[in-house]
């Protein structure tokens, strides 16, 4: 049982960090979520802030590395050109070493590179951007948040839109893995 | 209107814009790499300026958005910095910004706007 580079680097990027990021937001909404005067006492809000404030800036920190490893580690192999000479139409035990002409090579699995490599390559960088400045929020604010709703409210909106980025790029990602995997 | 027990939201109204700008930005070079060929190979940061290696186009397009997304952030932090500003307004120009960057990064949005360039020789 063993792991090649690629394969760990993957497993990294998409499982390690992904889950990371998962599991940071899911503490993250629900401390901005239930981060209402009404429903805490000062004692309550002093209790769960350092919660959020490390479910945010986790969040925010693993959305940067997410989509660094992505981009300047497996990206390069997942997009690697064949030597010359590789039949490029003809989804070959050869072509499986470079797997965007591997799906490229027949109709049935081109989408999954024109659609969905193509939007998840680009979408995933706006996690970071949106998970930082809900991150910039929490640690600017932090207990005072609670009496700021429109920006708790803001905060939300924005976290889900990064987590909505980095679940279409980890869902095409899984699923092109599925297909055509950067071994 | 601001709260008096807390800081001013001026800071954090220009990092949520400032997203929607990287965000924006993103958008706008995905479309710009597809449109024009010179602009793809100056966007190969990778081979151009030595920022990773094999990553091709994504290398300029991501430094420049994350570029933009940082001095946008600095220029609008100081500007907003100690202000209470209209944070709703702020708000909404962040949200159309970030869905403006969302749908130019999807494919069939971005080759629908490639499509209506003429296509270089």
């Amino acid at each position: 049982m063993e792991f090649t580079e690629r394969e760990l680097w993957t497993v990294i990027h998409g499982l390690v960090l992904g889950t990371l990021f998962l599991l940071a937001f899911g503490g993250g909404l629900a401390g901005l979520y239930s981060l209402k005067a009404q429903l805490l006492t000062e004692e309550g809000v002093a209790e769960r802030t350092p919660r959020l404030l490390i479910g945010s800036v986790v969040m925010a920190v693993v959305a940067w590395l997410t989509v660094w490893t992505g981009t300047f580690i497996v990206y390069p192999w997942y997009r690697a050109t064949p030597p010359k000479g590789l039949d490029l139409t003809v989804q070959s035990e050869a072509l499986t070493d470079f797997p965007r002409y591997w799906l490229l090579a027949s109709e049935k699995t081109a989408e999954w590179h024109k659609l969905g490599m193509e939007w998840k390559e680009h979408v995933a960088w706006m996690a970071p951007y949106l998970a930082t400045a809900v991150a910039f929020a929490v640690v600017y604010y932090g207990a005072q948040l609670v009496r700021r709703g429109e920006i708790r409210r803001a905060a939300i909106i924005f976290f889900t839109l990064a987590f909505l980025a980095a679940g279409v790029a980890g869902l095409f990602g899984a699923f092109i893995t599925k297909a055509a995997a950067v071994v | 209107m601001q709260d008096m027990q807390t800081k001013p939201n001026g800071p954090v109204a220009a990092a949520f814009v400032a997203a929607g700008i990287g965000s924006l930005v993103m958008g706008i070079f995905v479309v710009l790499n597809e449109i024009s060929p010179d602009i793809s190979k100056f966007l190969a940061f990778d081979k151009n300026f030595g920022l990773g290696s094999g990553v091709g186009a994504l290398s300029g397009k991501a430094f420049l958005a994350t570029a933009a997304y940082l001095v946008s952030w600095v220029v609008l932090h100081l500007y907003a910095r100690g202000k209470e500003v209209n944070f709703s307004r702020w708000f909404a120009v962040a949200l159309i910004l970030v869905f403006v960057g969302f749908a130019l990064t999807f494919p069939p949005i971005f080759e629908f706007i490639v499509d209506l360039f003429p296509k270089a020789e």
